[in-house]
């Protein structure tokens, strides 16, 4: 019995093991430095709502759980870095930073994250910051829930939303982010997953990856960015259900692909932009069951392509659908819908019985020469895309759908 | 006769310039990787004899560029951005390259240019313009084998 009472009595006590600081202008604490300070490892540290002019607010060998109550803002006053962070589980819920500093050659960020493990950032609020989330050499975190916003606008020194570098194991689910340079960015990254995430007028890329391989996107919406994702050196990238909208401009692109193989596209819907994939330079990728729809270009392709297949995908009214600036490699065509098709069924099998052909002789024109666009809607060019297409001579003769399909695929 | 002439030739100089036209950051996209230009601390342009603009986002895309696609003798001109005070050019023979970790250029090289004798605190390797192409066409090599 007497066991049994002690043993409760130190339940009792376990709460206060995992101290608890509260941060209020009338509290015992006023800043945040000062419990940072004070706390000890597993401690969680309450912040109640007010304004705290504070940056520099280093968190080394200590896993602290912040938690702002009703969005406090910490205002880093242009001065650099709010939260930096070198320490395995901490977790920061809650916060609004605001007002980080910028530089070319330093990366000031809301919250910088550098050599740690398990750590959560969530429901935070970041404005005007330079960096959002600058995440290093970190393994095995979620960032969920987090709104970034920055008025970066024409100007390019803005830096990146959420920037992981040399990182694995991290999952950014559900944020926003607005108005950066890049909205996600991942730089030597593996095994990481970005799910259902907007990114949106961000200036140069929504999302951005370069040299990682093996990492996922799935359910995003990009809208309005400068170009919608770019995947660059790297490879086994999965990419599903995401929608790429609005990407206009002469260097704008839903896609961008470089230098990058054995990826899969399936499930994505591509509207309105002016070159919905524009690829360079990939290497089996498989295009499954994806809408591409009002695009200048739906395909892009300049240098190479190898063993690259489309199959089961909606082309619908796009300027272009498919484009080639290189010689042909070894791609496929199989299974399509194309609104542009003419062909008839008369075996009625859904299969179209004449093979399309989704290359224009016009877009080679147009390639050669951008300002022969004007003469897109002309019925001169209509009659000479109508007579390459009875009697093909100069577009590549295996790039051919056999089996272009009579209905919309439903997917 | 000899006013049409002097004409034709200054006609004839004027439409030839090799002068270097300024990058539109965030618009301009870069002729070898294909990314939107956005640092000015690590772009880079060249200028043919023939007065064709070519712009690139880092420094290493220029490298690269220049050591696979360009002649010598068909570059009139070759800028990099110093690092030190970025939204500036320089000359690509008249810079010290710097190539360390703590620098982030945009295609993952480390690489920067500064004014020779103007180096980054803390970073000793520098490399002069031959040094650099040297540099990269040895890492070429290296990846072909």
């Amino acid at each position: 019995m007497r066991y049994f009472l002690s043993i409760i009595f130190l339940l009792n006590l376990l709460p206060t093991f995992a101290g608890e600081i509260k941060v209020c202008s009338s509290c015992e604490v006023k800043t945040v430095k000062e419990a940072i300070e004070l706390a000890e490892s597993g401690d969680t540290i309450l912040i109640e709502k007010g304004v705290y002019k504070e940056f520099d607010l280093n968190i080394i060998n200590k896993s602290l759980h912040l938690k702002g109550v009703n969005y406090p803002v910490i205002d880093a006053g242009m001065n650099g870095t709010a939260f930096g962070i070198k320490a395995d589980g901490v977790t920061i819920e809650g916060l609004k930073i605001i007002n980080v500093g910028r530089s070319y050659t330093k990366d000031f960020a809301a919250i910088l994250l550098h050599g740690s493990k398990n750590f959560v950032l969530k429901n935070n609020i970041l404005e005007n910051v330079f960096f959002g989330f600058l995440i290093e050499k970190s393994h095995k975190g979620i960032i969920t829930g987090n709104r970034i916003k920055s008025e970066g606008g024409e100007e390019s020194n803005s830096g990146n939303g959420i920037h992981l570098w040399s990182s694995t194991e991290v999952i950014v689910k559900n944020n926003q982010v607005e108005g950066m340079r890049d909205g996600i960015y991942i730089e030597f990254g593996k095994k990481c997953e970005i799910l259902n995430n907007v990114c949106e007028k961000n200036i140069r890329y929504g999302l951005h990856f370069m040299f990682s391989d093996g990492n996922s996107y799935i359910g995003n919406t990009f809208e309005e960015n400068g170009a919608g994702v770019a995947v660059m050196f790297s490879k086994f990238i999965e990419m599903k259900k995401n929608i790429f909208r609005k990407s206009w401009g002469s260097a704008s692109y839903g896609l961008l692909l470089k230098e990058i193989s054995d990826a899969t596209l399936e499930n994505n819907i591509f509207e309105d932009n002016t070159i919905a994939v524009n690829a360079d330079g990939t290497t089996r990728v498989k295009f499954i069951e994806n809408d591409f729809k009002n695009n200048g270009y739906a395909i892009k392709v300049h240098g190479g392509a190898y063993t690259t297949s489309f199959s089961r995908n909606n082309f619908l009214y796009n300027s272009f659908d498919v484009a080639y600036s290189g010689r042909l490699n070894d791609n496929s065509f199989n299974g399509n819908y194309w609104s542009d098709y003419t062909g008839y069924d008369l075996n009625n099998d859904k299969v179209g019985d004449v093979p399309f052909r989704p290359v224009k002789l016009f877009s080679y024109l147009v390639n050669k020469t951008p300002e022969a666009i004007v003469l897109l809607r002309s019925i001169f060019i209509d009659l000479v895309d109508f007579s390459e297409k009875v009697s093909p001579i100069f577009t590549p003769a295996g790039l051919i759908d056999h089996e272009p399909q009579m209905n919309r695929i439903k997917w | 006769m000899k006013n049409y002439l002097y004409l034709f030739i200054t006609l004839f100089l004027i439409s030839c310039s090799n002068e270097p036209e300024p990058i539109v950051y965030g618009s301009d996209s870069c002729s070898y990787c294909k990314m939107t230009i956005v640092s000015k601390a690590h772009s880079a342009q060249l200028v043919t004899k023939k007065g064709k603009q070519i712009k690139y986002d880092a420094i290493e895309c220029l490298v690269k560029d220049n050591i696979q696609n360009y002649d010598e003798k068909e570059v009139a001109l070759i800028l990099v951005a110093n690092y030190k005070e970025p939204g500036t050019m320089l000359p690509a023979k008249e810079a010290a390259y710097v190539i360390d970790e703590q620098i982030t250029s945009p295609m993952g090289a480390n690489l920067a240019a500064v004014k020779k004798g103007n180096e980054i605190e803390g970073i000793s390797a520098s490399y002069t313009w031959n040094e650099l192409k040297n540099h990269f066409l040895k890492e070429d090599s290296q990846r072909q084998r």
